[in-house]
């Protein structure tokens, strides 16, 4: 396995109290593989990502249990320096807004080259034709010319592939792609999308796409695992999930999403919010909102159930998994 | 670019007559122009009534504004109160501002700048408490206060210093008048600093260079340091200009022979020409270093640059 | 200062009304540093139990914890009632004067000594309260009013008004404060505060309406108050209902600390001997007394200087605590 995150619990100390982002995530990727991680904002599926990267700011944050695999190495045993070579150089991370991200005084050349010039101690000439080459591949156009050029002048589009290109740059491992495609035009995201599962494909790298589009994931998630305040509520093989979600929270997900043969219907939404992390409710973080919710759900934690009635490795945290499942 | 610098060359024309204007009007109020031209008595009503048609006193204001407007462009900044050039005054009288003016720029980068990075990166910590405490401080002592009593400590008290600058006025001799004037723009400049590091320490494009696994040195010199330091840069850049005008205060307690001794002469003396112009030519290092400070932003900063 | 995208110029102006010299920090109420580390954002869920908050309870609600702010406001509070009633710390006459006991240190029933007119310097200290509070008070309340309805209405209309005015304060702000009072002040001979303040919202007002342009352009950004132009509202009801209190909070944060930097102003004005005049008790006066005897009688420097720098610190702190609790950015 590429990546293991065992019982991951990750909380934030803040003035109100602490706040309890992720409360025990289990979830792996394997060289090839796709894993998306689907939850609402606030669910902990960027702030697990931070932890696999190491870039959780710290305070506030803290790993206060859990082990993170990385070809069999916990991660969170290594000292920073090592933990640093790793980054970028065997994982790396593609974040939401490419504009932001991207330093703005500092031309895309250089941000590229940098890689080169950190990791494998290259000089700034030869970094700069890397660069270039790595402009190519994420095809962007007339990469010669614009190597010298800053993020404010590329497009929406054209920023995200620099972010993906300097992702890419040293060929790791694992690529963790934090919503890539949210701040994009529709017209774009296809295609971003599609590069980035292209050169997955060619590397064959472990992928783990954060998203909360389920559009998305159909087309290149090989497993989805959903989050909900800082668990998993349901892992499965993309396929298995949209024929039947086995937790009442990916049903709601799913049924919101709108759809040409239902059009005239109103549209389903989930009632209510996500819980304040501060005060996650008791029992199953979902009772308060969910439709199928008895007085157990609000005593009693779910553990996550074997989906024994599938054939592929499946997993829901619901009491009453074989109700959703069948309902 | 081109156009840029044209246009705020072209911004700035206005500015410089409205604000040159201003002093000719203010010093017009002030006073008898003629005053102290006849030796220290006062001028007998005809010898005035002469002078005056002499110097164009008779005609409007604007008539006048005019005139010597012309004349500076000439290079002629009319008599000082004791027969000499005033252009004569300001070779004297600039060199010795001037050098203390980069005593206390210095001061506010090295100082400033090493302080504001330091307690950005370490916000909350008891250094950063620390520093930003003193730093109100500064800000609230005025700066004649400060010179005051830096003069008794290390001047009086403790012998460190000479309590008066000689009229060479070398840089050693301006170490610690420099510091004074420097001191409150020093606090801000610690501040200003402080918290563009502390926001931009969040800014996504440093976790995108921490997720690159860049050591933390390179993170925060390379990434973070470039553009922080762009809003205090430009700060810097305007105090040139702020801090000539407001060396009246320290010239005066440090005794120093500067800009601010002889404009401080020329108002105690009500001579116009001497008064008007000195402040002409600050006012016009004042928009010189703010038009320098737009160039600077420029090339610090290619989202201007290429806008 | 460099020209940016439009509505930037305005909160985060880099300089001031010639802070320097002056022992000014006009400019302290920039985007700057928070004293209290702000709650992390990200991680936290929305939170389904906690109502929105106002701009101003939420801020209100952070005030109330800082300590920065609970003692400027009690120093400042103290400074307010012994102005309005000196006689309750100090019974004798400031204008009271012994030339005998000059320079005199401190003794019973003068705890601070005496000046080099034998005045006693606890008295004239107590009594400098009054007229720095009183300087500082009313010319923020000038350039405030003036300043704000000025660049308001600049930044509201826009347009070739907005041009005119922000040219006319460029070349106010090209002018340094402290030489603009020495020439101005220097044929004054009234002894009163008028001519001082009148000078102070003369070169101070533009300060503000910078601020006060910028922030009412900001505000007008604003999608509710795009909103409301396209119902129909009136300039006025708009101005009033729905810019004005958004457009607020950065003029009051710059007023505070500009009240502190107008007091410090009167004291380096009347220090140089162009501001205030005897028999006015004001702290710069009896500073600048005080300097030629300050080999041999420094006490009598300390005092005014002390009490000053405080009254100057306090306003500062107030209007610092003030803005971080009212800039969004930092929350």
């Amino acid at each position: 396995m590429l990546l293991e995150v065992r019982d991951l619990h990750v909380e934030f100390h803040t003035r109100d109290g602490v706040a309890k982002a992720v409360n025990g995530v289990d979830y792996s990727v394997d060289a090839g593989e796709t894993l998306a991680v689907l939850g609402e904002s606030g669910s902990g599926k960027s702030v697990t990502a931070q932890a696999v990267m190491g870039i959780l700011d710290i305070p506030p944050g803290r790993i206060s249990q859990g082990e993170i695999l990385f070809q069999g190495q916990d991660l969170l045993k290594l000292k920073e320096e090592e933990r640093r070579k790793i980054r970028g150089a065997k994982m790396a991370m593609v974040f939401q807004d490419a504009l932001s991200s991207l330093n703005p005084v500092i031309s895309v050349g250089d941000q590229l080259g940098e890689m080169f010039q950190v990791h494998k101690g290259m000089s700034r000439k030869d970094s700069k034709a890397k660069a270039v080459e790595l402009m190519d591949r994420v095809r962007i156009p007339a990469a010669k010319e614009r190597v010298g050029q800053y993020p404010h002048q590329f497009s929406g589009g054209m920023r995200q592939r620099i972010m993906i290109a300097m992702a890419l740059a040293l060929e790791p491992e694992l690529i963790i792609a934090d919503e890539p495609t949210t701040a994009l035009d529709v017209t774009v995201q296809a295609q971003v999308m599609d590069l980035l599962a292209e050169l997955q494909r060619e590397l064959n790298m472990g992928l783990i796409l954060i998203t909360h589009d389920l559009g998305v994931v159909a087309d290149v998630a090989d497993k989805i695992a959903v989050m909900y305040a800082g668990r998993i509520v349901e892992q499965a093989p993309v396929h298995e999930i949209y024929k039947a979600p086995a937790h009442p929270y990916t049903r709601g997900l799913l049924d919101s999403i709108p759809r040409l043969d239902q059009k005239g219907q109103e549209l389903y939404a989930i009632k209510g919010l996500p819980p304040n992390l501060l005060a996650i409710p008791p029992g199953c973080a979902f009772n308060p909102r969910c439709p199928m919710a008895q007085d157990v759900c609000r005593t009693d934690v779910p553990p996550l159930y074997d989906v024994t009635e599938s054939p592929v490795p499946r997993s829901s945290a619901c009491h009453f998994w074989k109700e959703c499942l069948h309902g | 670019m081109g156009r840029y610098v044209i246009r705020r060359l072209l911004q700035m024309i206005p500015v410089f007559f409205g604000a040159t204007l201003l002093i000719f009007l203010m010093v017009n109020v002030m006073g008898d122009p003629i005053a102290g031209l006849c030796g220290d008595r006062q001028c007998d009503p005809a010898t005035a009534a002469q002078l005056e048609k002499e110097f164009g006193l008779d005609k409007p204001v604007w008539q006048q504004y005019l005139t010597y407007m012309g004349n500076v462009f000439t290079g002629d900044f009319g008599t000082a109160f004791n027969g000499q050039p005033v252009t004569e005054l300001m070779a004297s009288a600039f060199p010795v501002t001037i050098r203390l003016t980069i005593v206390a720029i210095f001061f506010e980068i090295v100082i400033g700048i090493s302080l504001g990075v330091v307690t950005g990166l370490k916000r909350g910590r008891p250094v950063d408490t620390t520093v930003l405490l003193l730093t109100l401080v500064v800000l609230s002592v005025p700066t004649f206060v400060t010179g005051l009593l830096v003069q008794l400590l290390l001047g009086v008290k403790w012998g460190w210093i000479k309590p008066a600058v000689s009229p060479e006025a070398t840089f050693s001799e301006l170490i610690v008048p420099g510091l004074v004037l420097a001191s409150v723009s020093l606090a801000y400049v610690t501040r200003l600093t402080r918290t563009s590091i502390a926001e931009n320490k969040r800014a996504d494009y440093v976790r995108t260079a921490v997720a690159k696994g860049l050591p933390r040195r390179r993170v925060i010199s390379r990434h973070l340091l470039r553009n922080s330091l762009i809003p205090v840069v430009t700060f810097i850049g305007a105090d040139v200009g702020a801090l000539m005008g407001g060396a009246i205060v320290t010239e005066r307690i440090f005794n120093i022979h500067g800009v601010g001794y002889q404009l401080y002469q020329g108002i105690v003396r009500q001579n116009t020409q001497t008064v008007v112009g000195f402040v002409t030519i600050l006012v016009l290092v004042f928009l010189l270093a703010n038009l320098l400070v737009d160039l600077l932003y420029a090339v610090l900063d290619p989202r201007i640059r290429y806008a | 200062m460099p020209e940016q995208p439009e509505p930037l110029e305005s909160y985060e102006e880099g300089q001031a009304i010639a802070p320097t010299g002056a022992g000014g920090a006009s400019d302290l109420a920039t985007a700057e540093g928070e004293t209290l580390e702000k709650t992390p954002g990200g991680p936290l869920g929305t939170g389904a139990d906690k109502k929105p908050r106002s701009l101003w309870s939420d801020a209100w609600r952070d005030l109330r914890r800082n300590p920065i702010f609970i003692i400027s406001s009690l120093v400042i509070l103290f400074l307010v009632v012994i102005s309005i009633w000196p006689q309750l710390i100090a019974s004798g006459d400031p204008l009271d004067c012994d030339l005998s006991k000059a320079q005199e240190g401190s003794q019973p029933g003068h705890p601070f000594g005496f000046n080099g007119q034998g005045c006693d310097v606890y008295t004239r200290t107590v009594y400098g309260a009054r007229t720095s509070v009183t300087v500082g008070v009313l010319a923020t309340l000038g350039v405030a009013v003036l300043g704000g309805i000025l660049g308001g209405l600049a930044g509201f209309f826009g347009g070739a008004w907005d041009g005119v005015l922000s040219r006319i304060t460029d070349v106010f702000f090209a002018i340094p404060v402290v030489l603009g009072g020495l020439v101005l002040l220097s044929v004054v001979t009234s002894s009163t505060v008028w001519p001082v303040i009148g000078f102070m919202v003369l070169l101070g007002w533009p300060q503000l309406s910078r601020i006060a342009r910028g922030s009412v352009i900001t505000a007008k950004q604003n999608d509710y108050v795009q909103a409301a132009r396209a119902l129909g509202a009136s300039n006025s009801r708009m101005m009033l209902r729905h810019i004005a209190p958004n457009a607020i909070a950065p003029v009051i944060v710059v007023a505070t600390i500009a009240l502190g930097t107008y007091i410090a102003l009167e004291a380096t004005l009347s220090y140089l001997g162009v501001g205030l005049k005897p028999p006015t008790v004001s702290w710069g006066i009896d500073i600048s007394s005080a300097s030629q005897y300050i080999r041999n009688a420094p006490h009598m420097l300390l005092w005014p200087a002390g009490a000053l720098a405080i009254t100057v610190l306090a306003f500062i702190m107030l209007g610092d605590a003030v803005r971080d609790a009212l800039d969004p950015k930092l929350r």
